[in-house]
């Protein structure tokens, strides 16, 4: 809903106001460099990765600084540990990690003898009904969509995240959707990727989760981010310490489509 | 409550006693032409500091001595009366001004009591009539007195096109805006960029940003006192405007000549005819406008009661096509009723109601639903004026205020993929009494103090929930219906002046004012959906206490005006949210937000030069305001974002010739305080932004001129008046910042940028104005 008034407000913006933008400097600080932690483990393989940089200055030609140096460590309820290996960039893998029902999962990140922690469960995915694409014209544009319909399981708080990738290209996150308006219903996501500009002939890649609520407010803040909030702030981490990113432990699907007409 | 009528009772019967046995006269001062009362005009003896003005429905009472008194009446833009009356008894004197033909003419005016602003006890306030304002530039040529007000120093504003204002440093929520006494509770139009109040149908504005009076309450940051147009008494006239946004159009007359009128003012924009021109089909039945209706009768039964009924119907509708649509309006009406119990006696009862809704309309494949959000409320006012004497008035009086709140609400169709939720509503009722007391001790003092009691009563039924130090839930109460809390206030209020000599004085003031409806904005802009809250068993009213000094100074006859004040202000309870809070449909809403203080100071300078050819004034605002919230920014003070270091305004108005009249404006002020980010990382392929500290920055400073031009033909005939305005907004076509935002580079998304977008350029208007 509050994406509708958003939408709305930006059309009328639009068509009323003959707006104009520009590209300026602005000459803005540069923050005490936080510890970034992006730790997504799925339930696709048990090679698991996770990275681990640091935030850079709004300038940099860098999006993040990577850190090579952090002992990067999973341990679950049943006492087993996986110790995450470097592999340059800021990215630690481990290879026989498969995540398992109705077990916590504990995350350890420790940089030069800061501690960084976090837990997590599993979350059980939510089955598809049925995938497709759609066409949507808004002001004479086509606007391409990968369509997911499902069931949404009744009488119980569920959040899902699409990340997507577009011939061939790195996953990004897409959306992220809760129930509270829809809880127990027939659900339809419009997935597409982050400026919408899938085209006739794409072949996408869209990766779907079911995420914790910690990590769906997560996400929620920072898809919801526009230039009309009064007071941005840094989405709330699940992680302890101060680090920004967050820990999460998924079922995990991922489904092909190429864009085309039906 | 017993123990304050008690001292009201004996203070009133201490100010009778004082009152001597003299004669007194009283009555209305009125338009000549159009029997429209006149607001403010002063009725004084000539020759002596003994003058009294008229109050909001024009009625004065003044005491007299001799037989013999010369009167003179006087009010801005009329001709000067003098007359000299022979009385013996309490008598009934109504005066009619004439209108001045021309600004040119003004300097006739000199021996009108013109310092009023010097000797008046009441500071911190402004008093407009629309006439007075209506050559200032605006952008798309609508006069708005929105956008006048915002030109006087402590008023910011709120932006690019924007109506918000913040009154020395509070918050745009922190306003009482009143339309004949009814709440208006959002003065935007277009999301900003009109306000809802239609120049024709308006009479005339009081604005009160410090010293506020003990018969205003429930906003802590100021008062802004909109009357409407009576009508004209004497004859059917009509007047109007057709402009290249909007047009309007009044009707007014007589319903029985000189004791009855009926005003009828509508307006509609038709920016939606553009959309027409568009091929694509869903664009072409789209929807962008809105309307207001303004409607107000009196009847004088005789010479002791007189009734008023005034009304406000305003709406704006925005759709893409018959997918999605979304309007908003305000609705007020006003009964009132005068009596004049005798000549010293004044009351007037006032039933009054108002509200405001908006409704979301969403129907496509997937799914069918409306969003209905409402808040409204009844008020019963009983205000009394004791004119005891030239020196004393006292003001009392009782004030009961309901107002509901029903938060959005989602109501979804049969197959539709949306589930219905419904939130509780809310309701309060505020009881207030107050006394005050206008005196007037001695040649070099007069004072208006008093004082505001209020008790707000937090109703049910309801389910109240508990919220931990995180906004967790930890309990919950329920109540049938009864008072679920009281919150009891007393709110002293003082106001003096120090008469130097007639061209100078030093004024001071305190008030403290409580505040029990809270809006809720996240956003830069006022949206129509922001939510409304009352004072609640977590939600402790607001409240502000605030001081001044100022000196007041007039030169070369009262031809200028200078003054400059100095204030504090302290505003307690204030609220804030949590990071990433859930405003919409959440019934645990008052788990998101937080609470804390602020503090605004700052020196205003003014002067205005109100005679000659050229008129206008300058105003230069220096300030801070600051809020601390624990949970917020470490909780360090930060900046407010309306915090503004350096505010300028100049307008001016140039009356060239009877048929060419010419006005001027520029502004100059600080950006916003702003949240910018601090540096940047990357989160599962996209760039996030890293933020240290609450507005931290500052938006780029805005500066802008607008030009005006108005030409009058010469009358054609005697009946019919037309004239032509001329507009430009943004002259030099600054392109100031609207909003600044950061991004990814398209091309090279490692690579971050800021980009700013302006709204307006340079916006010529023009409009064509008539009246017969």
């Amino acid at each position: 809903m509050r994406r509708c008034i958003y939408l709305l407000i930006s059309v009328f913006i639009a068509v009323i106001m003959v707006a104009c933008e520009e590209i300026i400097d602005v000459n803005l600080k540069v923050g005490d460099p936080k510890y970034v932690i992006d730790a997504d483990l799925t339930s696709l393989s048990s090679e698991q990765v996770i990275r681990v940089t640091q935030t850079v200055p709004f300038n940099a030609d860098i999006p993040s600084k990577p850190i090579e140096n952090a002992l990067v460590t999973v341990s679950d309820s049943r006492g087993r540990v996986f110790n995450f290996a470097y592999q340059g960039q800021g990215y630690y893998t481990v290879q026989n990690l498969a995540l398992r029902k109705n077990i916590t999962y504990n995350l350890s990140v420790n940089i030069d003898n800061e501690l960084f922690e976090a837990t997590s469960k599993l979350e059980d995915l939510v089955a598809i009904d049925s995938l497709g694409v759609i066409q949507e014209t808004i002001f004479n544009e086509p606007y391409y969509f990968v369509l997911f319909k499902f069931n949404d399981p009744m009488d119980h708080p569920n959040y899902y995240r699409y990340s997507i990738s577009v011939n061939g290209g790195p996953f990004r996150f897409s959306s992220a959707f809760s129930d509270k308006f829809n809880d127990g219903l027939l659900v339809t996501h419009q997935i597409a990727n982050s400026d919408n500009s899938l085209a006739i002939g794409d072949s996408v890649v869209v990766r779907r989760q079911c995420i914790s609520k910690e990590v769906y407010d997560y996400w929620n803040e920072i898809q919801f981010a526009n230039p009309g909030n009064a007071s941005p702030s840094n989405p709330k981490s699940n992680i302890s310490n101060g680090a920004f990113g967050y820990f999460s432990t998924t079922a995990t699907k991922e489904y092909g489509v190429r864009i085309q007409l039906l | 409550m017993p123990y304050f009528l008690v001292i009201l009772i004996s203070l009133f019967f201490s100010v009778s006693l004082i009152a001597q046995d003299k004669t007194t006269i009283s009555g209305y001062v009125r338009n000549a032409a159009s029997g429209e009362a006149l607001i403010g005009a002063v009725v004084q003896i000539k020759g002596t500091q003994n003058a009294t003005s008229t109050n909001s429905y024009g009625y004065y009472a003044l005491q007299i001595s001799g037989p013999n008194t010369e009167l003179i009446v006087s009010f801005m833009g009329y001709q000067l009366l003098e007359q000299t009356i022979r009385v013996s008894e309490n008598k009934r004197y109504n005066f009619e001004l004439i209108v001045l033909d021309n600004q040119l003419e003004e300097v006739v005016v000199s021996a009108k009591r013109q310092n009023d602003n010097v000797t008046n006890a009441q500071m911190g306030a402004f008093n407009f009539s629309m006439e007075e304002v209506k050559n200032i530039p605006v952008v798309f040529g609508e006069r708005d007195i929105l956008k006048t007000i915002q030109l006087l120093p402590g008023i910011g504003k709120g932006g690019e096109g924007s109506s918000n204002f913040y009154v020395r440093g509070g918050g745009a929520d922190q306003n009482l805006i009143l339309l004949d006494e009814a709440t208006v509770y959002n003065a935007a139009h277009l999301l900003g960029f009109f306000s809802t109040f239609n120049s024709d149908a308006i009479k005339d504005v009081e604005l009160y940003k410090g010293g506020i009076p003990a018969q205003y309450g429930g906003r802590i940051s100021s008062v802004m006192d909109i009357n409407m147009v009576d009508g004209n008494n004497k004859k059917i006239a009509a007047e109007g405007g057709l402009g290249l946004i909007a047009s309007r159009l009044k009707l007014e007359g007589p319903i029985v000549k000189d004791k009855g009128s009926f005003m009828v003012s509508g307006r509609r924009t038709y920016a939606d005819l553009f959309l027409k021109l568009s091929n694509d089909e869903t664009v072409n039945q789209s929807k962008l406008y809105f309307y207001d209706l303004n409607a107000k009768i009196n009847y004088r039964f005789n010479d002791k009661n007189t009734l008023y009924a005034s009304g406000y119907f305003g709406k704006d509708d925005l759709g893409y096509g018959d997918l999605f649509s979304f309007d908003w309006g305000n609705a007020t009406a006003t009964v009132r009723w005068n009596h004049i119990f005798n000549e010293k006696l004044f009351s007037n009862i006032s039933l009054i109601y108002s509200d405001f809704t908006y409704n979301v309309n969403v129907s496509n494949d997937e799914s069918d639903f409306t969003i209905a959000s409402k808040i409204e409320n009844f008020n019963l006012k009983e205000d009394l004026s004791y004119y005891a004497d030239n020196k004393n008035i006292l003001r009392f009086g009782l004030n009961i205020l309901r107002q509901k709140i029903s938060p959005a609400s989602l109501n979804a169709g049969g197959e539709s993929a949306v589930n219905s939720i419904d939130i509780e509503s809310r309701s309060g009722i505020e009881a207030a009494t107050y006394v005050s007391h206008e005196w007037k001790p001695s040649s070099w003092l007069s004072m208006i103090y008093g004082l505001r009691v209020t008790d707000f009563m937090v109703q049910g039924p309801g389910t109240f929930y508990d919220y931990d130090d995180d906004g967790d839930l930890i309990g919950e109460q329920s109540f049938d219906g009864g008072i679920v809390k009281h919150y009891f206030n007393l709110e002293p209020r003082l106001s003096l002046s120090v008469i130097l000599s007639q061209e100078h004085s030093i004024k001071a003031s305190y008030n403290r004012i409580v505040q029990n409806l809270h809006q809720l904005t996240n956003t830069t802009s006022s949206l129509p959906t922001d939510q409304y809250v009352v004072s609640s068993i977590n939600i402790k009213p607001q409240y502000a206490d605030q001081a001044a000094l100022g000196y007041f100074r007039n030169f070369n006859n009262n031809a200028y005006e200078f003054s400059v004040e100095a204030y504090y202000k302290y505003m307690g309870n204030q609220i804030d949210f949590r990071n990433g809070a859930d405003l919409q449909a959440n019934k645990y809403l008052e788990g998101e937000l937080l609470y804390g203080i602020g503090r605004s100071y700052g020196l205003e300078w003014y002067l205005r030069k109100s005679k000659g050819k050229l008129h206008g004034w300058i105003s230069y605002t220096l300030a801070r305001s600051e809020r601390q919230f624990e949970q917020i920014n470490g909780g360090d003070w930060y900046n407010a974002r309306q915090d503004r270091t350096h505010d300028i305004s100049v307008v001016s108005m140039y009356e060239l010739s009877k048929k060419w009249s010419f006005g001027a404006t520029f502004v100059y002020y600080t950006g916003n305080a702003i949240t910018f980010p601090s540096g940047k990382y990357q989160m599962d392929g996209r760039t996030l932004f890293y933020y240290t500290e609450r507005n931290g920055y500052r938006m780029p400073d805005y500066h802008r001129l607008d030009l005006s031009a108005t030409y009058e033909p010469r009358k054609e005939n005697k009946r019919f008046h037309s004239s032509w305005s001329f507009g430009f907004y943004n002259v030099y076509n600054r392109k100031n910042a609207y909003i600044i935002d950061f991004r990814e580079n398209k091309q090279n998304t490692n690579v971050t940028e800021a980009y700013k977008i302006a709204l307006f350029g340079i916006i010529p208007s023009v409009t064509w104005n008539f009246k017969f």
